[in-house]
């Protein structure tokens, strides 16, 4: 008997036939037969088939009369003539990996499994790409009695990458269904709920191999996706009923979960592309099915994707796929803001229908997203064309920008630009003016162009272009993609710089992702005649390898330009022989993302002191907010490389890139940004436990420095040692802690906040980094107590000032924002330490500059266990700390609701405290430090 | 009964690798098995392994071939240095019988395995380290190249299996090192010691050893620490022990052949390794049913212990955990008997007579 029989099944496809067979006859594991199973194909594939049968006896073939149209019969045909004790199903455009019988035997053996499952991958041999198939599921081995100790693996719904005992299908009487679609997903969910038990492999077992298909949707092609997706609902209701027979709802209803999240954001996703009768029909389909769906289904669904499903449900077209736009897509799709949103009774809602039922409200509830308080330049408000006219030469465009909840004021000024974008290459454009103005909620646009002068594509390198439009709203700037609603026809003459055969005409047309684009046409005969040969030999093998070729060697060009190594090499090489520049000085701030802390207070002094250096910047995203009369450079840009490589002084809290050397011509001021509570450097697990060359790598970014601020001695014994801080240390204290000491204006800042005037007690919550699971920044910060539940108890006498540390963001509700602030977008945190009448905080080094203050501290540390036992902090909070530490939220609004009292019970703590970690804090270190390094007479 | 080679860098040396080699060389031939140990270089400074060996012992090359550094001259001389031990190999292995099976226990042997005709026989290959080790090392390159084509590529636990796999090597699979000690007396676990064994190197972490000592010793001043190992670090680590004010306590032993001596003496074993394979020492330590303290910096040590039921395991690098761990143990004889007695009984899954058959099934497997 044999040990595994593959069964083969192809239809016209006599090309590839050969290497699917091949893959299975080339098996590690040797004891392997190969049924094919010819669906009545009509080119040469019988002839191929039966040539490989005769080639090799492990191969068999069977010819089947009358095709099938689908993949469920000819497979059934192969059960029933295989041999094997085994059984595995290889469709003929695809292969497997050269071990895949091997360890699905193993494990099956070793496990006495039923059903053992492998990792599929995906790949393209025309982009020359492989991607990993759900590497979630097949992260490690495991054994499960049921699917339903790993409901996970229902996300696998391929029968291929799978190895089947024989005697377990037929003793489950298992087959595939026939004349319908996806026979796959029922035929792989009755096996799984059928199986005594399971085996998985992270092992890679078959390659999917996906070849590109034409990307435009003909009329028929659209009906047969609706053939399909019908098709696949039936395989749904099917699906449903197996779930039914073995009691599993808690599978329905993970099923259901991922028909959310996956399946109807797919079909929903692509409507913007078809025209109006397949929506309508597409949405009749889905309206019924949704009425199928578990209702707990929604609240377990991602947020955006319950949405979609709600508004099918609804039958709410316009709000179904406005939710499916602000799905991100990978690197290119960025969520995009199509629907405007509405606030009530202090709550977002995605729209403004639909609230009339608790379940609508629910479902709708979108304040969570945070999107009424996050940067306009991080909105991506969606805009349209709407309209498109050909006047000649000339082309009139005009289309409007969503506003969501007004976040755009009637007051701001608003100017524009529309861009036109070469889709394959960023950063390279032709703009011209646009007018644009509020209109009914919306943001209205208007351009003119004349693509023959204003767009100049060099022709054959550059096919697609996009439209984009550039809007700055006061200090801000956004780039909106522009989208189009509906397929418009249209061309107008354009002018190709390296030729006119490589076209004449810009068409208008929709590519995949929905936007407004246009590609280069020949209308005259030259160009039409080159352009058609051009395309017909791209379509065939040699010429599409050329042509990728091609793009690819341009894309390794740009690609290596860009990279980061690049700019490090060359400044390492070549930018460090320039001559430096005595009197430039580059200041950064956390990495660019902030301009405060130490390195702002230096620069301010240097500017009060009236030092003649040149002062640079350097920024990580968005120049706003950084000083108008420094010289601003993007970090990691060019500029950014050669500023360093030419700078006198470096001055930073944080970090210059680690690979870029300094020169010893250079003074690096370190002002590093707080003292230290939890282990540092040398100090921290992490680097303790690493590599030699990690450990001296981290040495070499730290000898770099010439100068080490400190506030204490302290700071020598902890942070400066764990460090390995060879440099010499300036006892200035810090001068972003002056103000502190010698108080500062903070009028401005309560007036941007709104509380000028307001009487209540202001509160700073500023908790410490958190990392998530994987180690890297929590984007959305969980706050450990409820707000609602403060502005309840603590409302009329307090304000709460949120201010997560700079790597997290935190959101507010709207309906809180009398009682609490984010303050996150602050960049200088030292005002904000003065506004306040008491700080709350768990491990910031805040704790240290606030004591300055001599006002109350409140230390919520719910998880100050795990974190001493987890990082190692240099004494214990418990002791030391200028205040309580508490863990309980009710504790924390006693606390905060006796501050008078918390003064004077820890006034003593609050000054030990001041004098073992401040003692240098003495209101004067940003002078020491500008008139130590720059306008003392040692450097005049 | 088959012929199994096994063909390492060397079997003559003193090391973790070739205590294996010569254990599982005389756990196959006690099975019947023919069994041909190859090394492909003599060993600097070679070990006594005995005599009468159940197994046969061969070296392709009596001078060390030259490294892969140095021009283009040297490169080429050291192909043609190559196929020449190949050629050897070749020569033995044409001696075996049908079912015969290669063992290549390490990348660089391989080297030759490949260039040597194998006579259809399967070949096996080994790495004895870490995926995460190997991943950080220039083997990793070597691992990938000259690993990708064997009928079987064994690590020693299943998590590196696992990673090797999603790694592109789908030919992986694990093989967990067998016991290799038998204990004829325990320690009774009163004795104030805890011990650590291993080469005095960074690898082997006994800075951070020391550096957890520190934060203990005070509370328990009858207490001992012993290190046993010999090493390049000897002179850095005990002026770090006296710069830590702890070299009253602490004790450098010194390299020991005794293991069953120096285990009784203890009553806690320690592992402060920065990288590991598959530990040999914690297996010995467990199999004296010895309580283990372990930094959790390899699968193959959290396959070995699991955390709370027969060992201690901490977070690597946070030597303040690895204190509090060592300290629950010295001030509790209870726990150190329930977990020492876990220990023993857990570390029976990785008995010689468990390791043999699944290598027994794994030549089964290959064969097919």
């Amino acid at each position: 008997m044999t040990d595994v029989s593959v069964i083969v099944i192809v239809y016209n496809d006599a090309d590839r036939l050969p290497a699917a067979v091949r893959s299975a006859l080339g098996q590690s594991h040797r004891d392997v037969e190969v049924v094919i199973v010819n669906d009545a194909s009509t080119d040469g594939t019988a002839a191929v088939a039966d040539e490989l049968a005769m080639a090799e006896d492990r191969v068999r073939v069977i010819h089947r009369a009358e095709n099938s149209g689908g993949c469920g019969q000819p497979r059934n045909d192969g059960i029933a003539a295989a041999r094997g004790t085994y059984l595995m199903f290889l469709d003929s455009d695809d292969t497997l990996d050269r071990h895949a019988c091997r360890n699905l035997v193993a494990a099956a053996e070793e496990h006495e499994a039923e059903l053992v499952s492998g990792c599929c991958w995906r790949v393209y041999p025309d982009k020359d790409e492989e991607r990993v198939w759900y590497r979630g599921v097949y992260r490690e081995r495991g054994v499960y009695a049921s699917v339903r100790e790993y409901p996970e693996l229902l996300y696998d719904t391929l029968s291929t990458n799978k190895l089947y005992r024989r005697d377990f299908l037929d003793r489950e009487g298992l087959r595939f269904v026939e004349r319908l679609h996806y026979e796959d997903l029922l035929f792989s969910t009755q096996a799984y709920l059928a199986a005594r038990k399971i085996a998985i492999i992270p092992h890679r077992v078959y390659n999917w191999m996906i070849y590109e298909k034409a990307e435009t949707l003909s009329i028929t092609n659209q009906r047969a996706e609706l053939r399909n997706f019908s098709d696949r609902l039936e395989i749904f209701r099917r699906i449903d009923a197996v779930y039914a027979r073995y009691g599993a709802d808690d599978l329905k209803l993970s099923k259901d979960v991922k028909f959310l999240n996956h399946d109807l954001l797919l079909y929903v996703r692509g409507l913007r592309s078809r025209d109006d009768d397949y929506r309508e029909a597409f949405l009749a389909l889905a309206r019924e099915y949704m009425a199928t769906i578990d209702p707990r289904a929604y609240d377990e669904a991602h947020e955006l994707q319950a949405i979609i499903g709600f508004m099918v449900a609804q039958g709410d077209y316009e709000g179904a796929v406005s939710a499916a736009d602000y799905v991100g897509k990978g690197k290119t799709g960025k969520p995009r803001l199509t629907a405007p949103l509405v606030e009530r009774d202090g709550r977002i809602y995605w729209s403004g229908d639909h609230l009339d039922t608790e379940q609508g409200r629910r479902i709708l509830d979108v304040t969570e997203l945070g999107i009424h308080s996050l940067p306009l330049k991080s909105l991506n408000p969606g805009g349209s064309v709407t309209e498109m006219v050909r006047d000649g030469r000339v082309l009139r465009l005009a289309g409007d920008v969503v506003n969501p909840l007004d976040r755009i004021g009637a007051g701001v000024p608003l100017s524009a630009r529309l861009e036109f974008r070469d889709r394959s290459r960023t950063g390279r454009f032709f703009a011209v003016p646009a007018e644009v103005t509020h209109a009914d909620g919306r943001l209205r646009w208007t351009a003119e162009v004349l693509p023959g002068r204003d767009v100049r594509p060099l022709g054959f390198l550059d096919q697609s272009w996009g439209l984009r439009l550039r809007l700055e709203a006061g200090d801000e700037e956004l780039f909106i993609r522009l989208f189009a609603n509906q397929p418009m026809e249209m061309s107008v003459p354009v002018r190709p710089r390296l030729t006119r055969l490589a076209g004449d005409h810009f068409e208008a047309y929709i590519p995949e992702n929905g936007e407004m684009a246009f590609r280069l046409v020949a209308y005259g005969w030259a160009g039409r005649v080159t352009l058609a040969t051009l395309r017909r030999f791209a379509a065939t093998g040699r010429g599409r390898r050329w042509w990728t070729a091609l793009l690819r060697a341009e894309r390794r060009w740009r690609d290596v330009f860009t990279r980061r190594k690049t700019k490090i090499a060359v400044y390492n090489r070549l930018f460090v022989r320039l001559p430096i520049r005595r009197d430039t000085i580059v200041f950064e701030s956390h990495l660019g993302k902030q301009y405060s802390d130490n390195p702002k207070y230096i620069y301010e002094e240097l500017r009060r002191s009236g030092g003649k250096h040149t002062a640079i910047w350097s920024y990580a995203k968005s120049p706003a907010g950084f000083p108008k009369d420094a010289r601003l450079v993007r970090r990691g840009s060019w500029q950014y490389y050669l500023a360093l490589a030419r700078a006198g002084y470096w001055v930073d809290n944080q970090g210059f890139p680690q690979d870029a050397a300094k020169r010893p011509q250079t003074t690096y001021i370190q002002t590093w940004h707080g003292s230290a509570y939890k282990r540092m450097g040398f100090d921290d697990p992490e680097l303790k436990r690493g590599s030699k060359a990690r450990r001296s790598r981290f040495q070499r970014t730290i000898d770099r420095y010439d100068a080490f601020l400190i506030r204490s001695e302290h700071d020598a014994r902890t942070l400066a040692k764990g460090l390995g801080v060879r440099a010499e240390l300036i006892r200035s204290g810090y001068p972003r802690n002056d103000a502190l000491v010698n108080g500062g204006d903070t009028a401005k800042l309560a007036e941007q906040l709104k509380l000028t005037g307001d009487e209540r007690t202001v509160v700073l919550y500023a908790p410490t980094f958190r990392a998530g699971a994987n180690g890297k920044a929590q984007k959305k910060f969980e706050m450990p107590f409820d707000l609602e539940e403060f502005a309840e108890e603590l409302g009329e006498t307090h304000v709460l000032l949120v201010r997560p540390h700079y790597l997290n963001t935190a959101v507010v509700p709207p309906s809180l924002r009398g009682v609490v602030r984010d303050v996150g977008a602050v960049h200088d945190v030292t005002s904000l330490l003065l506004l306040s009448d008491a700080l709350v905080t768990d491990y910031s080094s805040l704790m240290f500059d606030y004591a300055l203050l001599d006002r109350p501290t409140v230390f919520f540390a719910p998880d100050l266990e795990d974190y001493v036992r987890s990082r190692g902090t240099y004494f214990d909070l418990r002791k030391e700390g200028p205040g309580p530490v508490l863990s309980e939220p009710d504790e924390l609004f006693a606390a905060l609701a006796d501050l008078p009292g918390l003064t004077t019970r820890y006034a003593k703590k609050r000054r030990e405290f001041l004098e073992k970690y401040g003692e240098y804090d003495r209101g004067t270190a940003a002078k020491q430090v500008v008139d130590r390094f720059f306008t003392g007479d040692s450097n005049a | 009964m088959r012929d199994i080679f096994i063909v390492c860098n060397n079997h003559e040396e003193l090391g973790g690798l070739q205590r294996w080699v010569h254990h599982v060389g005389g756990l196959f031939a006690a099975r019947g098995h023919r069994v041909h140990v190859i090394g492909v270089t003599h060993a600097a400074e070679p070990h006594d392994y005995g005599r009468d060996l159940p197994y046969e012992l061969s070296v392709l090359h009596d001078t060390p071939p030259p490294s892969r550094s140095g021009g283009r001259l040297r490169a080429m001389r050291r192909r043609s240095v190559q196929r020449r031990g190949a050629a050897r190999l070749s020569r033995l292995f044409r001696a075996a019988r049908p079912g015969g099976v290669i063992i290549a226990a390490q990348v660089w042997a391989m080297e030759w395995v490949a260039l040597a005709d194998t006579a259809g026989m399967p070949v096996i290959g080994m790495s004895h380290e870490s995926y995460q080790a190997t991943k950080a090392s220039s083997r990793y390159q070597r691992v990938k190249r000259h690993f990708a084509d064997v009928n079987r590529f064994l690590v020693l636990s299943t998590e590196d299996a696992d990673s090797w796999a999603r790694d592109h090597m789908s030919n992986a699979d694990f093989m967990p090192n067998p016991l290799h000690v038998v204990p004829s007396t325990l320690p009774d676990l009163s004795r104030p010691v805890v011990e650590l064994l291993g080469r005095l190197s960074f690898e082997k972490g006994q800075d951070m050893m020391l550096e957890a000592w520190a934060e203990v010793t005070r509370s328990f001043p009858n207490w001992r620490l012993r290190l046993y190992g010999s090493g390049p670090d000897e002179e850095v680590l005990r002026h770090q022990a006296s710069d830590l004010g702890v070299d009253e306590t602490v004790e450098f032993a010194g390299a020991t052949a005794d293991v069953e001596g120096a285990l009784n003496e203890a009553s806690i074993f320690a592992l402060s390794s920065r990288m590991e394979g598959f530990p040999m020492s914690v297996m010995e330590a467990m199999a004296y049913g010895l309580p283990t303290v372990a930094f959790d910096c390899a699968p193959g040590v959290r396959e070995l212990i699991t955390h709370e039921s027969d060992g201690l395991l901490v977070r690597p690098g946070n030597t303040t955990e690895f204190a509090e761990q060592l300290a629950r143990l010295m001030s509790d004889e209870d726990l150190r008997a329930k977990l020492g007695r876990q220990a023993r009984t857990s570390v029976r899954r990785f008995s010689a007579d468990m390791v043999t058959d699944r290598w027994e099934r794994m030549f089964e497997l290959v064969d097919r």
